[in-house]
């Protein structure tokens, strides 16, 4: 058997405000969403611990302020990630349209070794109210993401009604995993990032101050 | 002097956060850690009893008290004018009167420029997604044509206080004023605002709508519509008179108390404008940098020399930036205690 490290992936959340970044973290880690959310104050983070093809990891996802403001702290906060999620509202045009420059942004201020092949994931929220609301078409978002280079994988997600959130975050931990061994593989890349895991993590134990 | 009570008979005080009501559901909110005692905590009785006939106030022996006990919540308000400085101590009953009427004109002035540009502002109602692109076109968007129309959507109570997708609406408001804005009349879309300073500020009205239906929402006092639009209203004044810092994420939280505690919300925007003239900076944001980036500098530069090891600890985590206080700071403790508590904390010089 190789004797293989914990491994921690490193995931960050970006999108406008209100998309629902914070709900759709939540759901995934607590099984839980809230009409009573409040507004993300610079960053926060949520980890979770979970197999993937026998192999156990540790997701760390950071969930950041939409305001774009607050866009200078992407250089401390992005250090080191293995995968992006993109999240935007499929009810409010505006925030789909803003996907680019969350790319770019996030590509300049995290600069991976390689960002044509940098993984990111797309997702359209708040399906859940209903087809007269919608204002982007999934057609729509489907050519976005593969107008991008390579394919980036897309879900439309309901974190109020949980609609593809766990399927959603299995395919962005697989991406983050793959990134990870890449990076590996490829001499460190930026900040080897598989830290002492049994040190730190273990005492998180899944929560932040949210 | 004060009469000592054997440890067992002394009162053991109500919670703090009694006067805050949370709605029975919000379960996962902070609990209080502070209780109002008699005899420690500012009371009604002892506050009045601070003011010569005049109206001249005792400053000095009403901060020993604040600092021992806090204030009741009863006063909280009347008492935060004189801590924020809108009120000079010294200065007499009458002359305060004629200062708060001004100070009320000015804030009506102000409203009244920004319900002018755009006409929700006042109005009990508020949006929540962007009217306006960055080269000041109007936007469209279906949520902005229902938070503006409210004739041409039913809304009910359970969507209103939908975080986020929230249709946003004063109830009491639409009863009694009639539909004077349709969407049309609030921003024709052929109209392109080319004054600067308009555009930006019409940038942020979203992100406050955004962020107001995320404030204390577990709060009973927050079920009232009419008291998100106050919250809304103030926070968009504030954003045209302070074009600088605008709105800024954070800021929603330190408004908030303000319009909890005193009933006049010119009363409660002039508060929130006194406690911003001491924090604006951490909201102040360049390209490279947030404001309270600099707090944090000082934040670890005391910390190393009060308690080296600890901040060798937080280094050695990759922490040495200190951003993990980025939130304690930018809404001072707000969001790791409880309302109550925090409010307590505010009062509390130490």
């Amino acid at each position: 058997m190789s004797q293989r490290k914990k491994v921690l992936l490193k995931v960050i959340i970006l999108g406008d405000s209100g998309v629902g970044k914070t709900s759709l973290m939540n759901q995934y880690v607590n099984k839980k969403f809230s009409t009573s959310y409040k507004a993300t104050i610079g960053a926060d983070f949520l980890t979770k611990e979970l197999l993937i093809d026998d192999r156990t990891v540790t997701l760390q996802l950071w969930d950041t302020a939409g305001q774009e403001r607050f866009q200078s702290l992407g250089v401390a906060f992005y250090r080191g990630a293995d995968c992006c999620v993109l999240v935007y509202d499929v009810t409010t045009p505006k925030s789909f349209d803003t996907l680019d420059s969350w790319r770019d942004e996030f590509l300049i201020q995290a600069s991976p070794r390689d960002p044509e092949s940098f993984p990111f994931v797309v997702l359209g929220n708040k399906t859940d109210v209903g087809e007269e609301r919608r204002a982007v078409s999934a057609k729509k978002a489907g050519q976005w993401c593969q107008s991008n280079g390579k394919q980036m994988p897309y879900f439309e997600t309901s974190a109020k009604d949980n609609l593809n959130v766990e399927q959603a975050f299995e395919v962005i931990a697989r991406q983050a995993l793959a990134q990870e061994e890449s990076e590996d593989f490829g001499d460190g890349g930026f900040g080897g990032d598989v830290l002492d895991v049994n040190g730190m993590m273990e005492r998180e134990n899944s929560s932040c101050a949210c | 002097m004060e009469f000592r009570v054997p440890a067992i008979w002394r009162d053991p005080g109500a919670p703090a956060d009694s006067f805050y009501e949370v709605r029975p559901e919000c379960t996962d909110v902070p609990k209080t850690r502070f209780r109002i005692k008699a005899g420690k905590t500012l009371s009604a009785r002892k506050w009045h009893a601070a003011f010569s006939p005049e109206g001249h106030l005792d400053i000095g022996k009403t901060l020993s008290r604040i600092q021992h006990g806090g204030i009741h919540p009863s006063i909280r308000g009347e008492v935060w004018e004189f801590l924020l400085g809108c009120y000079d101590p010294k200065s007499t009953f009458d002359e305060r009167e004629q200062i708060r009427q001004c100070r009320r004109v000015q804030y009506a002035r102000w409203k009244e420029e920004c319900h002018q540009m755009f006409p929700l502002i006042g109005s009990g109602r508020f949006i929540t997604a962007p009217i306006i692109t960055e080269d000041g076109k109007a936007i469209q968007d279906p949520i902005v044509l229902l938070q503006t129309n409210p004739h041409g959507a039913v809304l009910t109570p359970q969507n209103t206080s939908q975080a986020a997708t929230g249709l946003a609406r004063n109830d009491t408001a639409s009863t009694t004023m009639e539909p004077e804005f349709s969407f049309v009349e609030v921003q024709p879309s052929s109209h392109v605002i080319l004054d600067k300073k308009e555009i930006q500020w019409k940038l942020t009205l979203h992100q406050i709508g955004l962020d107001v239906v995320r404030t204390d929402r577990p709060l009973v006092f927050y079920e009232k519509q009419e008291n998100l639009s106050k919250l809304w209203d103030i926070l968009a004044v504030y954003a045209w008179i302070d074009k600088d810092v605008g709105y800024c994420q954070g800021m929603s939280d330190l408004c908030s108390p303000m319009i909890m505690l005193l009933d006049d919300e010119a009363d409660a925007f002039w508060c929130f404008e006194r406690l911003m003239r001491r924090l604006r900076g951490n909201f102040r944001c360049t390209e490279s940098s947030v404001g309270v980036e600099a707090q944090l500098s000082n934040l670890a530069a005391i910390t190393q020399v009060l308690d080296p090891k600890l901040h060798q600890h937080i280094e050695t985590l990759g922490g040495g930036d200190y951003l993990f206080a980025f939130r304690m700071i930018m809404v001072l403790f707000r969001r790791e205690f409880s309302f109550g508590d925090s409010l307590y904390l505010w009062e509390s010089p130490i």
